[in-house]
């Protein structure tokens, strides 16, 4: 076990498990911004899994979940749009710190890969990963008010 | 002592699985399940199983909840147009 693969338990342990007791529990608003945040922690812990297991075909997994993560986050905001009206989720603190945990992530593992095609690969990732957890948080807290009209 | 991504893994599965069918209302099982697909799909890359952890990410993580969502809605519209008819 090296410190990847340990560093990559400590994520899905603390972070991945907080979001499990937060989607299980609480008003429906903590329950989305726990649901946005099991993808933008998921992501970053493949990535670590991906540089331990040393094979850099499973970053693809993470570019999958980098991708689909803020879709799925999107059709929570759009269908619920009605439910979240009346109280709309704040979680600016939480979603930044976890934009931040992807972000140091995946730059530890530029340092690592060092300057190559995977380097490459890792950055789309990692851009994907922070831009659309961002989008998704944004359009959770009210930007989809004026969709739930249409 | 390499076994321990593997044990969290199967906790958080077995935790979030729980809770799926613990939760009574469908729309918040939909975001557990939403959730359930993330978890598994760890689950089977810290089992080396990449092209499974693939399919599952794509299924569960998007299609699965929104199929759930148009059945709620849909089942919930056709309840509220009855109830007018009726009267």
């Amino acid at each position: 076990m090296n410190g990847w693969i340990l560093a990559a338990t400590a994520v899905l342990g603390a972070g991945v498990g907080a979001t499990v007791w937060g989607v299980a529990t609480g008003p429906l608003r903590r329950r989305v911004v726990a649901q946005n945040l099991s993808t933008a922690l998921a992501c970053p812990a493949l990535l670590l899994l991906a540089q331990g297991y040393d094979r850099p075909a499973y970053v693809d997994l993470a570019l999958v979940l980098a991708l689909l993560g803020p879709v799925g986050t999107l059709v929570f905001a759009r269908l619920l749009a009605g439910e979240l009206a009346g109280d709309p989720p704040r979680a600016r603190a939480l979603t930044r710190s976890a934009a931040g945990l992807g972000a140091g992530v995946v730059l530890a593992l530029c340092v690592a890969v060092g300057p190559s095609r995977a380097l490459l690969k890792l950055l789309v990732v990692g851009v994907l990963l922070v831009g659309g957890n961002l989008l998704a948080s944004r359009a959770l807290s009210g930007g989809m008010a004026g969709a739930r009209r249409g | 002592m390499g076994e321990a991504v593997i044990v969290v893994a199967l906790l958080l599965v077995a935790v979030s699985a729980t809770a799926a069918v613990a939760v009574r209302d469908p729309v918040r099982q939909s975001l557990v399940l939403a959730v359930l697909g993330v978890v598994l799909a760890v689950l089977f890359t810290v089992l080396q199983a990449p092209d499974v952890a693939l399919s599952q990410l794509a299924v569960g993580s998007a299609l699965t909840p929104l199929l759930l969502l148009l059945t709620v809605r849909k089942v919930k519209r056709r309840g509220r147009r009855r109830r007018e008819n009726e009267p």
